[in-house]
């Protein structure tokens, strides 16, 4: 990892991770363990809300200060991480409720929304904090997850 | 350097300009079915019939041009962060003519005259000229986001090619220019048109979408690089044929398509494994159509050396690929965008309690499952056509169908679109009130 990529490359792989986390969760087969779902919907909205508390505590607050333009486009991402954020209460109720197609629909809607959402960090807003912050960056990954 | 251009995040366009060419472009590939079932057998005798030259225009610049435009004037805000300047009027005059292009060019072709036709390439050829200015403007503006998928100009130079040709070669049908080699050059645009335009596109859009859709492992990093570029230089030499000695351009020609087919066969294949190896399970109408499109190619690859008709290797290109893939990514866009739309909307306006309908209740999985079904057994049909000839002409009606039916599925999600909007509003108006 190079030290000036260490911000995309990091937050990149944590969404690949999250990903992963919301494709495992498949409800289509004929007997489904509800319980497991709720459990693991649960997993699934703790490792992005962390990755978004990450984003707007830790993250953006140093970028915005380095970098007063880049206000626009985190500001931006707090609406989308929002927008998610509701789609995930949404997500975590109809997996309360056992609604498999609520759940199919409300999951594969949340994976596009997340999927364009990531597209505009990874291929903006990551870059952007990487030239801005340079070697900070990678002290501020450094505590992901911690 | 950090400029303007990295900072505007979201700039896409309103829901209605992208709508417009989306919900056009199915009436271009139900005609180009209706067209098989009329006149399956002259399109299977021969690939210069005027049906099988009418079909294919319908179907590369009505249909695909028409769906690939839509999709570009979402995408390039998104990918470079900037807007399409001008966007209402570029993706109004780019519909229209485009639309307008593509009808008059195949009644041209049908035997409309050659007014039809050479209004038609014109229109198209300005509206794609139009459109790809716009494009180019855009990526140049976006040039620091790094953000432009790896090859998309290279794309463009291809369209742009493929459409310069078509050009020529209108003016050397209608005689006013001479073209020595006129076959030739056909040739040439044939090839810039599916393995280019067509090609080079499903190429560069599958290594962004394939991985993100179904949540599968990346495309090795070489294939991303170097394919693009390699397809973009086997095409030069192919344009270079014309001005060859006969029997040096012949073998050179089919050393370079031997390059593009085991090129495409190697996305084909890598794609299936990916797909394979997918974390969603699911099996969606968008990964159906993946599959089929990808079979089709590497069944052309297959029946090119055992010498089968361009004819049949046309078909399952240009519907099976052509027509396949972009089905399958409406049926995912359109309600994304819709449903998008809308959450943004009820963000506005803090209308938390009113329901948005999800994906799935914009396009329900059931009926876009059988528009999969209709598109692949018309598909078979139609292949079936160069055993049993009757087959092809069922093979023309059940692909009209089939493109009828993505319509329908697409009228139905802009329906729902506008009803939960409607239900915003009011809701809206009831809290104002209260």
């Amino acid at each position: 990892m190079s030290a000036n990529s260490a911000i995309t490359d990091t937050l990149t792989a944590d969404h690949r991770r999250c990903d992963r986390l919301l494709a495992a969760l498949d409800v289509s087969g004929r007997s489904v363990d509800w319980s497991w779902v709720v459990r693991e919907t649960e997993t699934f909205c703790q490792a992005t809300e962390q990755h978004f508390l990450f984003e707007e505590e830790v993250l953006f607050p140093p970028l915005e200060d380095v970098s007063p333009l880049a206000t626009g486009p985190t500001e931006m991402m707090r609406q989308q991480h929002a927008q998610i954020r509701q789609l995930m209460e949404d997500l975590t109720e109809a997996a309360r409720l056992g609604d498999a197609a609520d759940y199919a629909g409300l999951s594969e809607t949340l994976h596009f929304l997340i999927q364009q959402h990531n597209a505009k960090e990874e291929g903006i807003l990551y870059p952007l904090a990487d030239r801005a912050l340079g070697e900070e960056g990678a002290t501020l990954v450094a505590r992901l997850g911690a | 350097m950090i400029t303007m251009a990295d900072l505007s995040l979201d700039q896409t366009p309103p829901l209605d300009l992208p709508l417009r060419l989306f919900l056009t472009a199915p009436l271009f590939a139900a005609s180009a079915g209706a067209v098989l079932m009329i006149d399956a057998g002259a399109m299977i005798a021969t690939r210069w019939s005027p049906s099988a030259l009418a079909a294919t225009h319908l179907i590369t610049l009505g249909f695909l041009g028409q769906v690939m435009i839509g999709a570009l004037l979402q995408m390039l805000p998104v990918l470079g962060g900037v807007p399409v300047p001008a966007v209402r009027r570029v993706a109004t005059s780019v519909h229209l003519l485009l639309a307008l292009g593509a009808a008059l060019l195949a009644l041209g072709f049908l035997g409309g005259g050659a007014a039809a036709l050479a209004s038609g390439a014109a229109a198209a050829g300005l509206g794609l000229a139009v459109f790809g200015l716009v494009t180019l403007m855009a990526l140049w503006r976006a040039r620091h986001a790094h953000a432009s998928p790896r090859g998309f100009p290279l794309v463009g130079l291809a369209l742009l090619a493929t459409v310069a040709i078509g050009l020529v070669l209108t003016l050397a049908v209608m005689r006013r220019v001479t073209l020595p080699r006129l076959l030739d050059w056909v040739q040439v645009h044939v090839a810039w048109g599916l393995f280019g335009w067509v090609g080079l596109l499903i190429l560069i859009i599958g290594f962004q979408v394939v991985p993100l859709f179904h949540v599968t492992p990346a495309y090795p990093r070489w294939m991303t690089r170097a394919l693009v570029p390699t397809l973009f230089l086997a095409l030069c030499v192919i344009t270079a044929l014309p001005l060859l000695a006969p029997a040096v351009g012949s073998a050179m020609g089919r050393a370079t398509h031997g390059v593009i087919a085991v090129g495409f066969s190697l996305f084909a294949l890598t794609t299936l494994i990916l797909q394979a190896r997918r974390a969603r399970a699911k099996l969606d109408a968008t990964l159906l159509h993946w599959w089929i499109a990808m079979g089709a190619v590497l069944a052309a690859v297959l029946a090119w050396p055992l010498g089968a008709s361009d004819q049949l290797m046309g078909l399952w290109l240009l519907i099976g690929v052509g027509v396949g893939l972009p089905s399958g990514m409406l049926l995912k866009i359109v309600p994304f965008l819709c449903w998008l739309h809308l959450q943004t909307r009820q963000l506005a306006l803090g209308k938390r309690r009113v329901r948005l309908p999800h994906l799935q209740q914009l396009i329900p999985n059931g009926p876009a499952r059988v528009q999969v079904a209709l598109h692949g057994s018309g598909l078979l049909l139609a292949s079936l056509g160069f055993i049993y000839p009757p087959a092809a002409h069922v093979g023309g009606a059940v692909l009209a169908l089939a493109a009828l039916w993505l319509l329908a599925l697409l009228v139905g999600a802009t329906l729902r679109y506008r009803a939960a909007f409607a239900r915003l509003t009011v809701a809206d108006s009831d809290q104002r009130t209260a």
